[in-house]
């Protein structure tokens, strides 16, 4: 595995080789700078201009928010008027040990690593199957991508109708004979973890595959053409060839999977509604936060869930950046290493 | 340069004439201004939705200068759209008011008119106090009422017909039994919208008003203290009356008034016999039925007596509907709910919601037997508790709400109830 990575990325080096060679070593072999003419109040300029705008909206728009939230966090505040009420940290102790939080973060768990788990496999054999050439290939990957396209309030509507227990899908299994089968998938706390990962999986997976495809698009056909003079067999080129070079897209999709399942809102709020979440045991840290801050009129705690939920995503993405991205974001995040 | 000296003089002129005339004379000059104004209300669809046209138009007309721009507003999207608007300073000028603890809040925070001396002489002849004494805080009035609505069972009476039921349930006992015979009819006895939590928690405050006596009551609203045995002896009782599954398949994920599959629209196609309701039920029943016109085999019933209880029996709970006035609407505003009150519109509304109005004028017109035995039940009885949830206000009565789904589902039990009451005191 690591050799194919390093035929293909030339200058790239192993983990270990990266932890040894961090800190001071990687930047003394950085080359110096050449002076640029004009660098200084022109080149200022220039980058305040092309920087500014976008600056400014970050910090009104997503640094200024988290700091509200964070000094709201400190009052029990019911929304009318400013905050008098300061109660220091009060409101984290009643978060961390309210036992409804606390499943909350165990559906975000759950859904984190299940969405790994299904989505990852399904999404890369059916890429594998649409990067080969066959009959009604578009058609299929518009089928596939469709459910990614659609909003959620429409997917989430469309479910809750065809999943009820007189809905679409139990009048089914009814008319087939199947009555058994039939159950009550939206309002059983047994079933209904599931149900919301199945319509996720058949909502995301499409943007899976489509990242996957074109991930595959970039491994250049010459590597299979001398696997298959080697002998090698489909399964093994997919296994030695296809998935190290999916690496990087592997790992970006896993990011952005596992932050849209630590956020997940929508689907859950549209399908269960405001109040029964938690009973049918499909509550996530963020419908927490509305039915405790907006719906119960208590924003001093709700911005609190949301700071706590902000110091969640935070710490995961963080630690993901550190230990599984830094291969793909050096040079972009990091200074670039010398080839 | 001449040109334009007479263009300033007449400038000039133009501009003191439009100043003395803005100062001069005792003439109302508010009244002569253009006013607008925004109304926020309830009735997405249907008749109500018309009737809040028709009444804002019908009042622009005998009012050149307002004009009131009307939106409507999911219910169960109001209270939360609301809050936020008043709190960002961009309140609606009327809008649709609940009362209770919600009502409080916003009379603190001073986001509200005081209308205790803009209601008209002609309005208090034909509003009574009692429908002004539910909009009232702190000995001032904050609303104006149009309409009562108790609450109680609404049923089909084909489907009891059907299931050999004769007599409406008067006690908890008769409506056991009656469940389980429309049981073996194959209907879902009991319509329960529980998405929407307080259906399912009206029945619990149902319970506590036939095991608490109204002092209990009324002291647990101010102190917000479950700790009176009433209280878990309430939550007990309606544990062990959903044992028998008295409510439809999937009551968890039914919502109550939105399509044929929400409890209202389990009444309304025949699929369910009956469901715990306020009086606004007609009226979204009738939205749902296949024709979109009233049931016709609806009837009502009161919530059963409980022996045992201290609750006064034939006490009702139900909520008074009304409309305030933000702190910041054109005085206009208290016209224009003044308006609301009279008789023909009082009718207009009746007809239009299919609910019982405020006004005692308009009231006689009720003809629905259904309506009028809501009303009688109303009128009759010793004790009337506002909804529970709006008396606690939103924090608690919110935590309440979904407890009672909780206890329903099975994920909880009656101490577990009264504990969630209690815990919510700490978030809010």
């Amino acid at each position: 595995m690591s050799t194919t990575r390093e035929t293909t990325r030339p200058g790239s080096v192993s983990t270990s080789d990266l932890a040894q060679h961090d800190g001071s070593g990687a930047k003394a072999s950085l080359p110096s700078r050449p002076r640029r003419r004009g660098a200084g109040w022109s080149g200022r300029a220039e980058i305040a201009l092309l920087a500014g705008p976008a600056v400014i909206v970050f910090l009104a728009f997503v640094i200024l928010p988290v700091a509200m939230a964070a000094y709201y966090g400190f009052y029990r505040w019911a929304g009318y008027g400013p905050p008098t009420d300061f109660v220091g940290l009060q409101n984290y102790v009643v978060i961390l040990t309210d036992p409804a939080f606390l499943q909350a973060i165990g559906h975000n768990a759950f859904i984190v690593v299940m969405s790994l788990v299904i989505q990852g496999p399904i999404a890369i054999l059916l890429a594998l199957l649409l990067n080969r050439r066959m009959r009604g290939q578009s058609i299929i990957r518009i089928l596939i991508f469709v459910p990614y396209v659609i909003s959620e309030v429409v997917v989430g509507t469309g479910w809750s109708l065809m999943l009820s227990t007189n809905g679409a899908l139990n009048g089914m299994l009814h008319n087939l004979g199947l009555g058994s089968l039939a159950h009550d998938w939206l309002s059983d706390p047994n079933i209904a973890i599931w149900t919301l990962m199945g319509i996720l999986t058949w909502k995301y997976v499409g943007f899976a595959v489509i990242l996957f495809l074109a991930g595959l698009q970039g491994i250049p056909e010459e590597l299979y053409e001398a696997a298959a003079l080697d002998g090698a067999s489909y399964w093994q080129m997919q296994r030695r060839i296809t998935l190290p070079l999916l690496g990087p897209t592997l790992r970006i999709w896993a990011f952005l999977s596992i932050i849209g399942a630590l956020q997940l809102f929508d689907l859950v709020y549209i399908i269960w509604g405001q109040y029964v979440a938690s009973t049918a045991g499909t509550s996530t840290m963020a419908t927490y936060m509305v039915a405790n801050g907006r719906n119960a009129g208590n924003y001093g705690y709700g911005n609190a869930v949301a700071v706590v939920i902000f110091l969640i995503s935070l710490v995961v993405a963080l630690i993901y950046q550190r230990f599984v991205l830094r291969r793909d974001t050096a040079g972009a995040l990091t200074e670039r290493k010398t080839r | 340069m001449k040109g334009m000296k007479l263009l300033t003089g007449a400038a000039v002129l133009v501009l003191g004439s439009l100043a003395l005339s803005a100062c001069s004379g005792p003439s109302d000059s508010s009244s002569d201004s253009k006013v607008s104004m925004t109304l926020w209300h309830n009735a997405t669809t249907g008749p109500g939705a018309a009737f809040w046209k028709t009444t804002v138009a019908d009042f622009e007309k005998a009012n050149p200068n307002v004009t009131i721009k009307v939106q409507a507003i999911q219910n169960e999207d109001l209270d939360g759209k609301l809050q936020t608007a008043l709190n960002s300073g961009d309140a609606p000028d009327i809008f649709l008011q609940r009362g209770g603890g919600k009502m409080a809040a916003m009379v603190q925070a001073g986001q509200l008119m005081d209308l205790t001396d803009k209601v008209s002489s002609d309005t208090k002849k034909v509003v009574s106090d009692a429908s002004f004494k539910a909009e009232t805080y702190q000995d001032k009035v904050w609303a104006m009422p149009v309409s009562v609505l108790p609450g109680g069972l609404f049923y089909s009476q084909d489907l009891f017909k059907a299931a050999g039921i004769t007599e409406a349930p008067a006690t908890i006992d008769d409506l056991s039994a009656d469940v389980q015979k429309l049981k073996a009819t194959g209907v879902a006895p009991i319509a329960l919208g529980a998405k929407d939590a307080w259906p399912a928690a009206h029945w619990f405050y149902w319970f506590a008003l036939r095991e608490c006596s109204p002092a209990t009551m009324e002291k647990t609203a101010d102190s917000k203290d479950f700790s009176d045995g009433c209280w878990l002896k309430a939550a007990q009782d309606l544990q062990d009356f959903a044992a028998q599954n008295p409510f439809n398949d999937g009551f968890l994920t039914t919502s109550a008034q939105q399509g044929a599959g929400s409890s209202a629209g389990l009444v309304a196609n025949h699929k369910a016999a009956m469901e715990l309701m306020g009086a606004w039920d007609p009226g979204v029943i009738a939205s749902l039925t296949p024709d979109q016109k009233p049931l016709p085999d609806l009837g009502f019933y009161p919530f059963p007596e409980l022996s045992g209880g201290k609750g006064e029996p034939g006490a009702i709970m139900g909520g008074v509907d009304g409309y305030s006035c933000s702190v910041k609407a054109p005085k206009q505003c208290a016209d224009f709910l003044n308006y609301i009150a009279t008789t023909p519109v009082q009718e207009a509304y009746y007809k239009a919601f299919n609910a019982p109005p405020v006004n005692t004028e308009a009231q006689k017109q009720v003809t629905e037997p259904y309506l009028q035995d809501v009303l009688a039940a109303y009128n009759k009885a010793p004790y009337v508790s506002q909804w529970l949830d709006t008396v606690l206000g939103q924090n608690i009565g919110n935590a309440l709400n979904v407890a009672v789904v909780d206890m329903l589902a099975g994920k909880s039990d009656p101490k577990g109830l009264i504990q969630a009451a209690n815990d919510a005191a700490k978030k809010g």
